[in-house]
């Protein structure tokens, strides 16, 4: 007899209303399923979500240049042999010429101001990248295969503040005693005049020989009558000293000394704090050391290119700095216009302002120390960094492969990890899945082969149990691929929200020429891990939940169904 | 007028393991329509497998059973479930009431695939007297009523024969006295013939006709 027309929606009605109850009223079995179905898919949905994760953050290792519209990075690294540099580049110096420049940031403390005045200075030093004139860009620009240029400057900062010291030396030199011996003899005229004096004075002085046998010297002559030296006689004399015998005058010079006082240092609350910086053409907003691609919040450097900066997005947060904040770079306020998630790769900074206002502040007028290159055709790359290289033959060429290569950290390890173990997890955690559904499904029919027996025995056909069942299995897989899809995206986003950071470091430099590591430019970004959610994941999780449930739920329908009645009732429950 | 069945030679074996167990060995029968019959023996003589048989939910392994006509062992497993649907009700010692339906939705599940509507059901569990269990799961009902609810479902597409097993094998004395006497009372108000399996003499002694069992072959009826 014909079952649907008239009465069909009825019985529809009834199956709906019978499979309801089976999952209603068997809460336990459908909680346990609907869970089992949840953590598979949910496995699925993060595992895939977690390994496209860390495909892109690989991504983004594995292309550092490709972020910032380049292809090739070509830099100008001190050598020992390196004696200026010839060509088109023309200017700069040698590698004598970058210790030299990276030492300037000792600090002349006689210039920051007047003892005990505060002082906040940034001094910039080229690192480990020589610098020479922008308009080399121009030079390259003209090669072969070149489709664009841009040149960009990035720099190490020091930033010193503090208070001027003044410094009091205190020097204590000891007691000295200087000895001079010297005769003293009135010449003859002098004699004269003492003898005039004294004459007039009533005292006779006999010249030398003049007294015959008389012997006597000096003054003290016998008696005769002359008065000769008494107590009255005493202030006359003095009177008629000469002048050059009344005062006794000498020169002498001390022998040449050196005093020495060891000088505590002066007590100085000067602190330093390093950073990176780096110009960008604001008018090339495509490509440069960053590019208006990276903000990640407010807006690129304008075309004008102002008293703006773009800050990186750790820098940022490490110094509490926003959009709007100020920043003071040797008295010229910078205003911050945007946040950048900086490229991986040596040209990353922490601070960007437009090139131009950069060149003067580092004293760099019309100099770039990186010139950033966009071929053609991704295909012409390594063509071009051989041009390159045969017209600058000084020139450092890296391509973003080079660049990578020298990009270690956590995030290299993890997609190593990602891909290796990535597809394979997601494999097990699908098989998984599937595999458990299957089970739940199967185990479900398992334990009503007799009640689908009964239904048989009251008449319904194999079609009709079958249908029953599999309406249940298909149920049972989309409440379960959804509360899975659920349970998926909350984990995900969990690792959105308090995922591990993975970083990458790239050193340029090093000990290169005696710069000790502390000039060497490292650039490290830190990369969030992230989960992002595919529809296509979360359709295959839910569709292999789906699937796994309705074969198996329908095979071991089918399997009970088509035993006759009398051997499904005989089985005991 | 012609037999509703007609049993010739029927046989039936399993393999259970390695023995060869003969449930059926040569049984000859006929029951006209409209008839109570009660099927008689100790447990194994056959009358379950014999029940099945004529209720279309297993094929003979030798003989022919023919109802109404049409040769069972010959017709598709489409026929036999059409059969079982609108030609035969059935009521087990277990009850076999589906755990999860309610009374009412039990007798449903019988009258849904004939397009029976909720309001007859409720009319039949109001003939059996459950008409206040309707919405009452078979775990909140007591054996009596559970089998009450089986006879309803039974009888819900008026078939042509109603087959027991042992319906009473799982009630006391008293219930089982009831139960038989419901069975009797509606079966015969639907004009449906009724087969009973039973291996109590004192129930099997209310049927006008009596059947005994042993070894899968029809017996004497040991009359008291």
């Amino acid at each position: 007899m014909d079952l649907s027309g008239a009465h069909g929606s009825l019985c529809v009605v009834f199956y709906v209303r019978y499979l309801r109850n089976e999952l209603v009223r068997r809460r336990g079995r459908t909680i346990v399923t609907l869970v089992g179905l949840g953590l598979g898919v949910a496995l699925v949905v993060a595992i895939a979500s977690l390994s496209n994760g860390l495909d892109h953050a690989q991504h983004k290792t594995l292309d550092p240049l490709g972020d910032i519209g380049t292809d090739l990075t070509v830099t100008l690294q001190p050598q020992q042999n390196q004696g200026g540099f010839g060509g088109g580049f023309g200017g700069g110096g040698a590698g004598r010429a970058l210790v030299q420049a990276n030492q300037s940031v000792i600090t002349d403390l006689s210039k920051l101001g007047k003892p005990g005045t505060h002082f906040v200075h940034d001094f910039f030093l080229p690192g480990t990248q020589l610098t020479f004139p922008q308009s080399a860009a121009r030079q390259i620009a003209t090669l072969n295969g070149v489709a664009g240029t841009a040149s960009g400057l990035t720099l190490l900062a020091e930033h010193q503040e503090g208070v001027v010291p003044k410094i009091v030396a205190t020097l204590k030199t000891q007691a000295k005693t200087f000895t001079v011996t010297k005769r003293v003899r009135p010449s003859a005229s002098d004699f004269a005049q003492m003898q005039a004096c004294l004459q007039k004075q009533g005292i006779t002085i006999n010249p030398p020989g003049t007294n015959g046998g008389k012997s006597g010297g000096g003054f003290g002559g016998g008696g005769g009558r002359t008065r000769v030296f008494s107590g009255g006689n005493r202030q006359a004399f003095e009177k008629c000293l000469p002048k050059s015998l009344q005062q006794f005058r000498a020169r002498f010079t001390s022998p040449s000394q050196t005093l020495r006082q060891v000088l505590n240092p002066p007590q100085t609350n000067i602190t330093t704090t390093a950073y990176t910086i780096g110009g960008v053409d604001p008018a090339h907003p495509g490509m440069g050391v960053v590019t208006a691609a990276q903000v990640t919040k407010g807006s690129f450097l304008s075309p004008a290119g102002g008293q703006q900066a773009l800050l990186a997005t750790s820098y940022a947060a490490k110094h509490s700095l926003k959009i709007g904040s100020k920043l003071d770079l040797n008295g010229t306020q910078f205003t911050v216009v945007g946040l950048v998630e900086p490229p991986l790769g040596g040209q990353s900074a922490d601070v960007y302002l437009p090139l131009k206002q950069l060149q003067p502040l580092a004293n760099q007028k019309s100099l770039a120390n990186v010139i950033l290159v966009r071929a053609d055709s991704s295909g012409d790359v390594s063509r071009v960094k051989q041009e390159i290289q045969n017209a600058v033959p000084q020139a450092q060429v890296a391509s973003s492969k080079d660049v990578a290569d020298r990009i270690s950290g956590s995030l290299v390890d993890a997609s190593n990890l990602s891909h290796d173990l990535g597809l394979a997890l997601s494999i097990v955690a699908a098989v998984a899945a599937f595999l458990l559904a299957a089970l739940l499904a199967l185990s479900s029919v398992g334990k009503r082969v007799r009640e689908l027996g009964t239904l048989k025995a009251l008449g319904w056909t194999q079609r009709m149990v079958v249908r029953q069942v599999a309406g249940e299995s298909l149920a049972t897989g989309i409440l379960g691929g959804v509360f899975g899809i659920v349970l998926g995206v909350v984990i995900a986003l969990a690792v959105d929200a308090f995922g591990p950071t993975l970083q990458a470091s790239s050193t340029t430099g090093g000990n290169l020429l005696g710069l000790g590591a502390g000039t060497a430019r490292t650039a490290t970004s830190t990369v969030s891990l992230t989960a992002p959610v595919g529809a296509a994941v979360l359709a295959i999780g839910f569709g292999l939940a789906l699937l796994g449930g309705l074969i198996a739920g329908t095979a071991g329908a089918l399997r009970a169904a088509r035993l006759r009645p009398a051997d499904a009732l005989r089985q005991v429950e | 007028m012609t037999a509703l069945y007609e049993v010739s030679g029927l046989a039936k074996v399993f393999q259970r393991g390695p023995a060869i167990v003969r449930a059926l060995d040569g049984i000859d029968l006929e029951i006209e329509p409209g008839e109570f019959v009660a099927l008689e023996g100790p447990s194994g003589s056959g009358k379950t497998t014999l029940l099945q048989i004529l209720g279309a939910l297993d094929r003979p392994s030798a003989g022919t059973v023919s109802f109404d006509g049409r040769d069972l062992a010959r017709l598709a497993d489409g026929d036999l479930a059409e059969l079982r649907l609108r030609a035969f009700g059935f009521v087990f010692q277990q009850f076999n009431l589906i755990p999860t339906l309610t009374a009412a939705e039990n007798v449903e599940v019988k009258l849904a695939p004939v397009g029976g509507t909720r309001e007859r059901a409720l009319e039949l569990l109001a003939e059996v007297g459950l008409a206040h269990r309707a919405d009452h799961l078979p775990a909140h009902m007591s054996g009596g009523e559970q089998q009450r609810v089986a006879i309803a479902r039974a009888l819900s597409v008026e078939p042509r024969v109603v087959l027991a097993d042992e319906p009473t094998g799982n009630l006391d004395s008293a219930t089982g006295g009831e139960i038989v006497g419901l069975l009797e009372r509606l079966a015969a108000e639907h004009g449906s013939t009724v087969i009973v399996a039973t291996h109590d003499a004192a129930l099997a002694s209310r049927a006008p006709r009596r059947i005994a069992m042993r070894d899968g072959k029809l017996a004497a009826l040991a009359v008291a």
